[in-house]
């Protein structure tokens, strides 16, 4: 591979890169705002202004000022050029860290808060913010500019998710470029010149399309911040815990932003995986992050309707083991989920196969509206991996699973996971049943039809696998601990076969995960990450 | 030498009604267009013009010639020419001359210029607020359209060349050729990256010749009269060829537009063009040579050029003004020759006022798009705002010289450096001034450039209603 110098290091780059393309590669930080691996070059922010030594001298004089002679004097200096811009080449010799360049990225650093309200205190961005970090790093000088900055247009509503301060804005134009690039949709542009320049939504619109999030995730100061976010936590308080989003058979790698405090997901972002996600995320995958909180199944539940109870997580497994006793081994249904992880999909059919059932099913969520971007049509993240933990494709849905039981070729139930495609009313002969056991961490279809629930851990309390729609399988850490009492869902499942007498024998997540041969190497480097 | 000038480029300016297109067509015009389409190849046309020496009139004074010579085509691209009509340098004002008073000068040119370079469609950009000049033009073009001139096939030859022009919406910057193609394009007016340069890409993705008007409307002369000899009318020839048009405009008793060859001296184009002085108790203090953007000469200052090497040795001991005005010598001299369009200021002229003026213009018209030139600019035009309001402090000189030395060379296109250069002039040349200015303000009794405005409009604070406005504190849009 050809590589160049850069800073007295030897820095490899393919064809086509840019000095800054190489060294990002390489994991060596040119300062820069406007520039985005994933977007295109700007050019204009100037921070990573770099000297190539083999370049020219500036054609114009700049002023020095002579002390003998008591006045400013002709003087010269080299042509800096945009590192994100200037192609790297075989023998380049560049310096990003002499005087020079230092002078200029003080500068540029400088102008970049010349205009800025510098209201950290109440700006989410703050401890993320490449304005601060850069000041620290690169200025580290106290503002020379003595009077009232220029005034812009704050807390502009620009849609239904994004707020905009004009005045913390450092025109980078990345959120422009991410609406243009990634979306395909000119909803933002620039207005106005010079230092009163800002960004706009076009007339007659909102920011509203379905990526709208990343035009506040690449914004690398604190004009754009999201709606759902602000004012919500400090970014220095959170943890970050790897992710895979559970909102569609993408698999969008995401971190999953916690408070260790409260135990709380504040948010999530996503994770640079240039094989499935390249630096992006869905709105909708953004905010599935709300699941965790929302809509729980935090207790064991028994009965149904007004005669449901809430009993610890303990009863409840007793109740279904004493339910489930009641029907022959071989008459119990078993419902492996398209939402859940690969893990406990398998620790379900390890269970099936011990007591003799081969009756599989498989519950998903219906499709939602896919695209060329990033969203999948199949809203569930594990299809792929459910099947591969019953070792085959299941092709029997729950509407099978309502005809069998209608037959009466199956007396029970046992499902993980609550959702599925089909509605509470079409589930009637289950939930007429003794013996449905629904393990399920949010509540839905199957758990309101279940005659017991046992709580499980969500995605974001546990750690799993989802195989997404390239057959890729993605683990994903436990961000936070479960709720009290509750167990992640492989664990419970472990239990329950215990209980009925049929031990699973596992100890360890691992031992569980089925690779598929093809894809073993690559998922267990992804297992590893 | 004034009197026994016999015009070329400017030969119709007294023709009455030479805008029509009969009138023109009498007095010579589209008979070398006819010639060129009819009888020469593109290759010679080329090579006349290479020969001519002729550089780009719009300020940065690139070979015309050698510009057309970077079109490599490639299957099935379409070539545009684009003409820069959009001059808005403070100071600059030839360009309309043509427009107003000999637009089928250019017609004819862009005519030449299309069938010489490949190109079946040239885009007359101009200035949005030269309204009477696009009246005017689109006129022409109708005429030459009605004529058969210009359209399907001009004087007959199977070679389709439209002609279109296209306003511009009121910024300076939309002279800079590449945001100039964007405006064009109805993309925001934002200089582009470079490369791609317009040759290889540039308006709609295709190569793109973009050439200023008065370097389009010399082309005629110079296919009818060949390069060689055009070019030797210049003094400076054969680096820097033919005749142009020089502006002066300031303290002189006669501003105004005039043709003379290339190489005459500022001192020439003072006492001889611009009928010398405006007032005879009031003396030259200083010259910006070619547009605001051009560092600033002071004919007290002698130029500097011992060794016989130096490419201004001739001149050595002379005063600036007396070196001739041409793209290389103005450049050695430490400024440039710009648009040509001088602008005089007499011992009246306070620099620090003069600075402050000058950078209200440019922080109005950054198009934003660089940290250094958006917020550079506009710390210049604060700090100088500061300074003349006698809020100044002594540090501030230094200051203003660092925005301006890290302003240059820092941005995509040239506007910062037309920028800081004219400010980093104004101090070398006239340090002192700013150095008073900082400690105490502008000295009592000065011509204050806002006092003069306001007498000319009436209203005061009409005059200083956008330029002082440092801190704007518009706050429409706030939703908060």
């Amino acid at each position: 591979m050809p590589s160049f110098t850069l800073d007295g290091q030897q820095v490899p780059y393919e064809p086509g890169d840019t000095i800054l393309r190489a060294a990002w590669r390489a994991g060596i930080e040119i300062p820069h705002y406007c520039w985005h691996p994933g977007l295109s070059v700007a050019a204009n922010c100037r921070m990573c202004l770099v000297h190539i030594e083999s370049g020219r001298q500036m054609a114009m004089p700049i002023l020095r000022f002579d002390q003998a002679k008591q006045t400013y004097v002709p003087d010269t200096k080299p042509k800096l050029m945009p590192a994100c811009q200037f192609p790297a080449g075989d023998d380049l010799v560049v310096s990003s860290t002499s005087e020079v360049v230092k002078t200029a990225q003080q500068h540029v650093q400088e102008w970049l808060l010349l205009n800025h309200p510098v209201d950290c205190p109440i700006c989410d961005q703050a401890g993320e913010c490449k304005l601060q970090d850069y000041w620290a790093t690169h200025d580290q000088q106290m503002k020379r500019k003595r009077t009232e900055i220029v005034h812009k247009p704050k807390a502009v509503r620009f849609g239904p998710t994004i707020v905009y301060d004009a005045e913390r804005c450092i025109s980078c134009t990345r959120c422009v470029r991410v609406c243009d690039e990634l979306v395909g949709d000119h909803v933002l542009d620039s207005r106005e010149r010079g230092n009163r320049s800002e960004i706009f939504v076009a007339p007659g619109r909102e920011l509203d399309h379905r990526y709208t999030l990343m035009t506040e995730h690449v914004c690398p100061v604190g004009a754009l911040t999201s709606r759902d976010f602000r004012f919500k936590a400090r970014v220095w308080f959170l943890k970050s815990a790897n992710g895979i989003c559970s909102g569609c058979a993408k698999g969008c790698n995401m971190h999953v932003d916690y408070d260790p405090r409260s135990r709380e997901v504040e948010r999530l972002r996503p994770r640079d995986n240039m094989d499935v996600n390249q630096f992006w995320m869905c709105d909708d995958g953004m905010m599935s992050y709300k699941a965790v909180r929302e809509d729980r199944v935090l207790t064991g539940l028994v009965g149904r309707g007004e005669a449901r109870e809430r009993v610890a997580a303990s009863a409840a497994l007793a109740f279904a083991v004493e339910r489930l006793s009641a029907v022959p081994a071989d008459k119990v249904a078993f419902v492996l989920s398209a939402t859940a992880s690969t893990e406990e999909n398998a620790a379900l059919a390890r269970l099936a196969e011990a007591m003799g059932s081969v009756h599989l099913y498989l519950a998903a969520r219906p499709d939602w509206e896919g695209d060329d971007i990033l969203r999948s049509a199949d809203h569930n993240p594990n299809r792929a991996g459910a099947n591969l933990a019953a070792g085959h494709a299941l092709e029997e849905s729950v509407e099978d699973l309502v005809s069998d039981l209608l037959a009466g070729a199956v007396g029970a139930v046992v499902a993980v996971g609550a959702d599925s495609a089909e509605a509470l009313e079409a589930l009637a002969p289950m939930a007429a049943l003794d013996a449905s056991v629904v393990f399920a961490s949010n509540h839905g279809v199957l758990s309101d039809a279940a005659s017991v629930v046992v709580p499980i851990a969500s995605w974001a309390e546990s750690v799993g696998t989802y195989v997404n729609e390239q057959g890729r399988a993605q683990a994903y850490r436990r961000a936070v601990t479960p709720p009290g009492g509750v167990q992640e869902g492989w664990r419970a499942i472990a239990d329950l076969a215990e209980a009925l007498g049929h031990g699973l024998g596992v100890e360890r997540t691992e031992e569980l995960m089925p690779m598929p041969a093809a894809n073993e190497a690559a998922a267990a480097a992804e297992v590893t990450a | 030498m004034v009197a026994d000038y016999e015009p070329i480029l400017s030969s119709r300016y007294g023709v009455p009604d030479a805008h029509r297109l009969a009138v023109a067509e009498r007095n010579g015009a589209y008979a070398t267009a006819k010639k060129a389409l009819l009888t020469m190849r593109p290759d010679a046309i080329k090579e006349e013009v290479k020969k001519a020496s002729l550089r780009g009139r719009g300020g940065a004074g690139f070979p015309a010639g050698i510009k057309w010579g970077f079109l490599n085509p490639k299957e099935g691209d379409d070539i545009y020419l684009v003409i820069n009509g959009d001059e808005s340098e403070p100071g600059t004002f030839k360009d309309r001359t043509l427009l107003n008073l000999d637009p089928h000068r250019l017609i004819e040119g862009a005519l030449i210029t299309c069938w010489a370079i490949g190109a079946h469609k040239a885009y007359i950009y101009i200035r949005g607020e030269l309204a009477h000049s696009i009246a005017i033009l689109d006129a022409a073009l109708d005429e030459a359209r009605a004529k058969g001139y210009v359209g399907a096939r001009p004087f007959g030859k199977n070679y389709p060349i439209e002609i279109f022009s296209h306003p511009g919406a009121g910024a300076y910057i939309c002279g800079e050729e590449t945001a100039l193609l964007n405006s064009l394009e109805g993309r925001r007016g934002e200089p582009r990256l470079k490369p791609p340069f317009p040759a290889i890409k540039g308006a709609f993705g295709m190569p793109t010749i973009v050439n200023n008007v008065e370097t389009i409307s010399a082309v005629p002369d110079i296919i009818r009269m060949g390069g060689e000899t055009w070019c030797n009318l210049s003094r400076l020839a054969p680096r820097d060829g033919g005749v142009r048009l020089y502006g002066i405009s300031g303290h002189v008793k006669k501003p105004g537009v005039y043709e003379a060859p290339v190489g005459i001296t500022l001192r020439e184009l003072i006492d001889d063009y611009g009928g010398g002085m405006l007032h005879d108790d009031r003396p030259l203090k200083a010259v910006i040579p070619g547009g605001s953007s051009t560092p600033v000469l002071r004919p007290d200052r002698m130029v500097e050029a011992e060794a016989e090497d130096h490419p201004l040795h001739e001149w050595h001991g002379k005063s600036e003004i007396d070196v001739p005005m041409g793209v290389d010598t103005f450049r050695a001299l430490g400024t440039m020759l710009g648009t040509c369009c001088a602008i005089v200021m007499d011992s009246s002229v306070n620099m620090v006022d003069a600075a402050r003026n000058l950078m209200r213009f440019y922080r109005h018209e950054s198009c934003g798009q660089c940290t250094p030139c958006r917020e550079g600019s506009g710390w210049l035009q604060n700090t100088l705002e500061e300074v003349c309001e006698g809020r100044g402090r002594p540090e501030d000189v230094a200051l203003l010289v660092d925005i301006a030395n890290n302003m240059m060379g820092n941005t995509i296109c040239a506007f910062a450096e037309g920028t800081a250069m004219p400010m980093l002039g104004m101090i070398q040349q006239f340090h002192q001034e700013f150095v008073d200015a900082a400690a105490a303000g502008l000295p009592e009794g000065y011509r204050h450039d806002d006092s003069t405005r306001a007498g000319l409009a009436g209203d005061p604070a009409d005059a200083v209603a956008d330029g002082a406005s440092t801190d704007d504190t518009s706050t429409d849009e706030v939703t908060a």
